[in-house]
């Protein structure tokens, strides 16, 4: 009896049932990847799901749920029909390619500047990445203090304008051409910093030998610029157009809180659009509709820009001599 | 015999029918006591511990409310706590809370055009089942501000603010020597409140004077604009129907805004905009109140309490010199017709997914009553404005807002009429706020906006459903919410 026991306390106990599934070394292995899966499921493909059924659906908020009722593709048609979706969309990819532009050429001048030793180097480089962890809402507070007719920035352009015999009582937000450029400088005045970052971490990252090759080989400033730091820069390039324009085509808090998306609605962006028509005038099924088809094209659009990203990758990664 | 049996047993039967009747009704001599008591019965007779109430507030009130809270948990045990927003963030939380059916809030605070969607969606409870035992008094509100709490036939909403529009001048402006006989003789009738929106402008563009100038013994060292109302995206529809004097469709829910008296009023609305502030079209309230404090505008058309603001504020350069006029009204037919939208209006609304909707109700019968809502529209902290009879000889309201002005606005309650009361308004308001905008900017003519409103508000109107469209709209006017009648 005793060599009994004694057997079986020399043997390990082996987990049953769950537990001993679990414990199996291949399976313990997927673990990650089922969380990973689930996590995807949950938060990515059942919200999606959601929003295409309800896409699907005759549904205005301002009735009961129980009343919405399946009517096909016909919201996917209104959308397609309706003027003002098409003229958000133009408006945003206005804003986006201004705002976008502008915040490359600062971005890259800036981080151009800066990635030369010199003194008090890091204050700067601090001072520039300020506007960056602002939170939006307050940058747009400010602007708006900024931008009132009798407000500082008229007072600041007032003793430049008036010699020319131009007015410095710009209506920064009420015309609707100084409007819609009211929150493309605001959203500059933000994002610039994050080009910036991304410059500066790519000129960081440029290899002095060659540059110092170069310039022992007796090349210009210019040369060097033209002919080496701006094509080892191209990914930085990349990266930041399409960080920033996957950004810029979501604008929302400034034209909320500058114009509202005012003078009528000159400054109204897409997002702002799916904003009113769901949450102002409760038109689920439709802001369903719409969502789903900008996912399409602004997904068709980013995809073009990683698949920019990628080929640029691989240009870089290929051994001299070949391609 | 037989019959006089028979009326024996009948007035047994009535006698026994009064007597219940008397039973459901709550005990208290005034609607605060029946309110406090029926709030007391309902947690002793549903044994709650340490209630409580959750209000969705409007932000603005967040200095006033809590000693009104601390006040009703003083005198019945029940706390109230607040849940804060903007107002224009609170229709989107109500709308959500229909859908999700928490229970986080008990009571809504927001604006009688909240109440379409918000009782479409089921989210607002109807409180007639309420009043048969609390038995509030409405007396003293005029007719249109009170059918303002109703819609479809029942009571959703219990106001407690007088928000309809108001004109106000500066008296000090118009008191300068010579300007008053220079008008006359230019115009013909003595510069003062005006009759008609078409005197206002004549008003404005008399008394607008540039930087500089010296005009009747006074040298402007500051331009003096001479009209000020909102013009901005959200805030014009509150006003237009103030050109328009009239219902904005017909009974089969037409609009009747694309026809001559629709075009002269878009005409109308935009055309004095000239005599305003250059960035008026992007200036809320933020911008407004102050801007005319600060004496650079000569006239104003605003929220009633621009004057107080305009009185206490301490930054205000025109304290006492304020001229509050009845809303000026538009000819038609050969008569005058003034109409005064209630552009906000202050209420409050029970959740039907509250824990508490009873005792919800017990509140806002409580704090909207004839004495408790005087003693807030007292409140110098709060923005609520006279709208009662009762306010005309209230010290403490008197004191607040100067007898002129109490006068003036609640003269002005009997031209008081509602916003849009449909479900879908916000969306009505858009399509009228883009198309003014577009008038003001240059951009259309008063003919092309009127035909493109007409067009979407029939869109709305189909998108909504016309035939559910055509029946509430018939309620709405049936009730008295917009004083005019169908012709």
């Amino acid at each position: 009896m005793k060599l009994v026991l004694a057997e079986m306390e020399a043997t390990p106990k082996r987990p049953a049932g769950l537990a001993a599934w679990l414990a199996q070394e291949r399976i313990f292995r997927l673990v990650p990847f089922v969380m990973v899966e689930g996590m995807f499921l949950l938060l990515l493909a059942l919200p999606f799901a959601l929003t295409i059924y309800i896409s699907l659906l005759r549904w205005r908020a301002n009735r009961p749920f129980e009343q919405a009722y399946f009517q096909g593709f016909v919201n996917y048609a209104r959308v397609i029909a309706e003027p003002e979706f098409w003229w958000s969309l133009g408006r945003t990819f206005y804003f986006a390619a201004a705002a976008v532009t502008l915040e490359l050429v600062l971005g890259f001048f800036l981080a151009m500047l800066v990635h030369q030793a010199f003194r008090g180097r890091r204050l700067y480089i601090t001072i520039f990445l300020i506007p960056m962890m602002v939170v939006p809402v307050v940058v747009g507070y400010n602007f708006s203090m900024i931008y009132v007719d009798s407000g500082p920035l008229n007072q600041i352009l007032a003793p430049i304008l008036t010699p020319f015999g131009v007015t410095a009582r710009i209506r920064w937000l009420s015309h609707p051409l100084a409007a819609q450029w009211a929150i493309i400088l605001a959203d500059v005045w933000q994002w610039t910093s994050l080009t910036f970052l991304i410059f500066l971490s790519g000129f960081a990252a440029l290899p002095p030998e060659l540059i110092n090759a170069a310039r022992v080989m007796g090349a210009s400033r210019w040369q060097i610029f033209r002919r080496i730091q701006l094509p080892l820069l191209k990914p930085a390039i990349v990266i930041a157009v399409v960080i920033r324009t996957m950004e810029a085509l979501k604008l929302f808090d400034q034209a909320v809180l500058l114009t509202f998306g005012g003078p009528g609605d000159s400054t109204q962006t897409i997002a702002f659009f799916l904003w009113r028509q769901v949450w102002q005038f409760n038109k689920y099924g439709f802001g369903a509709a719409a969502s789903v088809l900008l996912l399409l094209l602004l997904s068709s659009l980013i995809y073009g820009g990683i698949y920019l990203l990628v080929r640029e990758r691989a240009l870089l990664q290929q051994p001299e001599g070949r391609g | 015999m037989k019959h006089i049996r028979l009326l024996a047993v009948m007035s047994l039967c009535l006698a026994c029918l009064c007597a219940l009747a008397h039973a459901q009704t709550l005990p208290g001599d005034t609607v605060e006591e029946r309110a406090i008591n029926g709030a007391k019965a309902y947690v002793e007779e549903h044994q709650l511990q340490e209630p409580s109430l959750t209000i969705l507030l409007i932000s603005l009130f967040r200095n006033a409310m809590p000693a009104y809270a601390r006040q009703w948990e003083e005198l019945t045990g029940i706390k109230v706590n607040f849940i804060e927003y903007g107002y224009t963030d609170i229709p989107s939380k109500i709308m959500a809370e229909a859908i999700a059916k928490t229970g986080q809030y008990d009571i809504f605070n927001h604006f009688p055009y909240v109440v379409p969607d918000g009782a479409g969606a089921g989210v607002l409870m109807p409180l007639d089942n309420f009043t048969e035992r609390g038995r509030p008094d409405f007396t003293g509100i005029e007719p249109a501000l009170r059918a303002q709490q109703r819609y479809n036939g029942k009571q959703y909403f219990f106001l407690l603010d007088g928000d309809h529009i108001i004109l106000v001048l500066r008296q000090d402006i118009l008191e300068l020597p010579g300007a008053k006989e220079e008008f006359q003789a230019q115009y013909g009738w003595e510069a003062g409140c005006p009759e008609t929106m078409a005197q206002w402008e004549q008003l404005a563009s008399f008394f607008h004077t540039k930087k500089g100038e010296t005009r009747w013994g006074k040298t402007f060292d500051q331009d003096l604009y001479g009209a000020m109302a909102y013009r901005a995206i959200n805030f014009s529809y509150r006003h237009f129907p103030a050109y328009f004097g009239g219902l904005l469709f017909d009974q089969d829910m037409n609009p009747l805004v694309n026809t001559p008296r629709g075009i002269e009023a878009v005409r109308a609305f935009s055309s004095i905009v000239q005599y305003m502030p250059p960035d008026i079209q992007g200036w809320g309230t933020p911008q407004i109140y102050p801007f005319w404090a600060s004496g650079q505008a000569f006239s104003v058309m605003s929220f009633p309490s621009i004057v107080g603001y305009g009185n206490k504020n301490p930054q205000t350069q025109i304290a006492g010199q304020q001229l509050s006029c009845i809303i000026p009204g538009v000819m038609r037919d050969g008569q005058l017709v003034r109409r005064s939208p209630q552009a906000a209006g202050t209420g409050y609304m029970v959740n039907r997914h509250g824990n508490h909707p009873e005792l919800a109700y017990y509140f806002l019968q409580w704090f909207t009553g004839p004495q408790q809502g005087d003693a807030a529209i007292a409140d110098p902290r709060g923005f609520w404005d006279p709208m009662r009879r009762s306010n005309l000889n209230n010290p403490a309201i008197v004191e607040k807002f100067g007898s002129q002005f109490i006068e003036t606005t609640m003269a002005n309650t009997k031209y008081a009429i509602s916003l849009l009361m449909l479900e879908g308004n916000y969306e009505y308001f858009n399509v009228l706020d883009k198309n003014l905008a577009q008038v003001m900017q240059g951009n259309l003519t008063p003919e092309e906006a009127a035909a493109r409103i007409e067009r979407g508000w029939n869109s709305v109107t189909e998108d909504v459903g016309r035939d559910y469209q055509i029946e509430s709209w018939r309620n709405g006017v049936a009730s008295g919410a917009y004083l005019d009648t169908f012709k």
